[in-house]
């Protein structure tokens, strides 16, 4: 009986210390994260622009990441288009025979 | 020998009518405590200097890390930045929050530099470093009384570092290199967390 609520008290007590641990993981942030305005990019001046700065070089690699990103939702959309366009066209040549 | 025992006695005199007025004063409640009312000079003068001298001791030993300039590191830095601290040290563009007009001591405009929101510390490698590692220590350990958490229980010294990284650069952002800078986006991950 003892070592069973000795046993519950360390369960509990680890979760605890475990779900505490992960209050201010970056992914509790992702629920509203923004995405970067890359587009604002265009509008600076860009013979101010160093590509040594490091505030530059971060800005290129968050937009490369988000145009990346994008990129890959276009070719999944594309490619689920494509899958979508194939299926209904083998269902019409069924239909067909 | 009977001037020295005179002496002591006003000393001690002068001592027990200062501790009895002092808690006197301590227990009838005459201070203001509401945060919108300020301090005396006296008073303000005393917690700014123990403040000071006391984060300044605390944060002698802390070493710097070489990196602070990479990008990685201001990515993950800002992100952070902007969802636990912008609320009261601002971000470029704004100028107040309900929390700067509220709090008392008012919490330092980050966007600012240095020099202007109180801390001379700029354009000197060595005052640099010493705000830097002000920078750190308070991130890390809070200020009592004033507002400013301790994130240090929930935050490793790595994502300490990387906001810290982010305010060198903060001052010098524009609120589109801000939001580019901050956005969590899609990819969080990939910022060094």
């Amino acid at each position: 009986m003892n070592m069973k609520t000795l046993a519950t008290v360390i369960v509990f007590s680890t979760l605890g210390i475990a779900l505490s641990a992960q209050a201010h993981d970056p992914k509790e942030h992702m629920k509203d994260a923004e995405k970067p305005d890359c587009a604002a990019m265009k509008n600076m001046d860009h013979s101010k622009m160093d590509m040594n700065d490091p505030v530059m070089q971060a800005m290129m690699k968050q937009c490369m990441n988000d145009t990346h990103n994008n990129d890959s939702e276009k070719d999944q959309a594309q490619a689920d288009h494509q899958d979508n366009e194939k299926s209904s066209g083998e269902q019409h040549s069924e239909h067909q025979h | 020998m009977s001037a020295l025992t005179t002496f002591i006695k006003s000393l001690v005199i002068t001592a027990v009518f200062a501790l009895v007025g002092g808690g006197l004063f301590l227990y009838s409640g005459l201070y203001p405590m509401g945060a919108d009312v300020p301090h005396n000079r006296l008073t303000y003068w005393l917690l700014e200097t123990l403040r000071e001298r006391s984060v300044a001791r605390a944060a002698s030993d802390i070493k710097v890390p070489g990196d602070l300039n990479a990008p990685e590191r201001l990515l993950a830095g800002g992100a952070d930045y902007n969802d636990m601290c912008a609320g009261c040290h601002l971000k470029p563009g704004k100028t107040e929050s309900d929390f700067t007009l509220g709090l008392y001591p008012a919490p330092p405009n980050l966007t600012l530099a240095g020099d202007e929101h109180g801390h001379e510390h700029t354009g000197d490698t060595e005052n640099d470093d010493e705000a830097i590692k002000r920078q750190f220590w308070i991130i890390k350990h809070g200020i009592k009384a004033s507002g400013m958490p301790a994130w240090g229980p929930g935050h490793d010294d790595e994502r300490i570092w990387n906001m810290v990284a982010f305010l060198k650069r903060l001052p010098e952002l524009s609120p589109d290199q801000y939001q580019i800078l901050t956005a969590r986006g899609q990819d969080s991950e990939g910022h060094g967390h």
